[in-house]
């Protein structure tokens, strides 16, 4: 009943994606000004900040759905936070590269052993965690617990992330757009920096949705071979 | 608009160097799920090209497992 729904929307979340990535570079390089202080290496933060929002958000939204597939036993949940990973290590990556290329022209060295890159190096490991751990258990459904306490358990680490920039004294600037005050940054960045937001947004809605109807089909293959031999 | 500088004010490496590693994991994830797909739909053609399991087997299977 899922699968062909998923099916229909895909499209309806790829295509938008495309157009927005399109748009958001074009704003992000041809409208948005030069930043006076970090001259031009700013515009790493058109995907640097997205991307490391989504590892943050895809994070919390694996573990509910992790969560939500343990305590229901609802299948379909656990495989989204199945899906869901992948798609938040790729963002969590990419943010940790990004953030070495911003690095090294602004601080002059590609890593630090800051508050917030750490944790995001842990945000990281633990989605390599759950991943690992998931694909090293035969029977899926012990797999999906497995990885929904580790999911669970990890989730500690995202306000820790968020927060690190005030709790501790680190390299990484603070929070340019905060939900309460007015953005510290000029209007054409800023729209740059959301659309960007939202395109990655669509993207993973639709690699989530394909990873999840592959993730469901191949449960299905795996239980019809086993209920052919006869186990 | 205006046309940006490609050499980005000397911060081209970094600039360009972030967008293209970025691309490079957006394109290995859609080519990567593009394969799972592909692989899966093999397996499901495979898998109806075989014969059908008699049902005398499958009552057989059902009654055991329920």
């Amino acid at each position: 009943m899922f699968y062909p729904l998923a099916g229909k929307l895909i499209p309806w979340f790829a295509i938008p994606a495309a157009l927005l990535f399109a748009t958001g570079l074009f704003v992000g390089f041809f409208i948005a000004p030069t930043d006076f202080q970090q001259g031009d290496a700013y515009r790493i933060i058109f995907i640097h900040v997205p991307a490391a929002w989504m590892g943050m958000f895809l994070y919390v939204l694996m573990a509910i759905y992790a969560g939500i597939g343990w305590a229901f036993n609802a299948r379909l949940s656990s495989m989204m936070a199945s899906s869901l990973a992948i798609t938040g290590a790729m963002f969590t990556a990419i943010s940790l590269i990004t953030g070495a290329f911003w690095g090294k022209p602004t601080w002059g060295t590609w890593w630090v052993w800051d508050a917030r890159m750490t944790s995001t190096l842990i945000l990281l490991f633990l989605y390599i965690g759950f991943i690992s751990l998931q694909a090293a258990i035969d029977d899926a459904r012990r797999a999906d617990r497995a990885g929904a306490v580790l999911a669970l358990v990890g989730v500690i680490n995202v306000p820790i992330i968020y927060f690190s920039v005030q709790w501790w004294n680190t390299l990484h600037q603070g929070a340019t757009i905060r939900l309460l005050q007015k953005p510290t940054i000029r209007g054409s960045m800023l729209a740059a920096l959301l659309i960007m937001l939202a395109a990655c947004w669509l993207y993973s809605v639709a690699v989530v949705l394909i990873r999840l109807r592959c993730i469901i089909l191949e449960r299905e293959q795996n239980a019809s071979r086993f209920a052919e031999v006869g186990v | 608009m205006n046309w940006p500088d490609l050499s980005m004010g000397g911060y081209g490496f970094y600039v360009w160097g972030s967008y293209i590693a970025s691309l490079i994991f957006f394109v290995w994830e859609v080519v990567s799920l593009r394969q799972r797909k592909r692989a899966l739909a093999q397996q499901q053609q495979q898998q109806s090209s075989k014969p059908v399991s008699t049902p005398v087997l499958r009552g057989s299977i059902n009654e055991t497992t329920s």
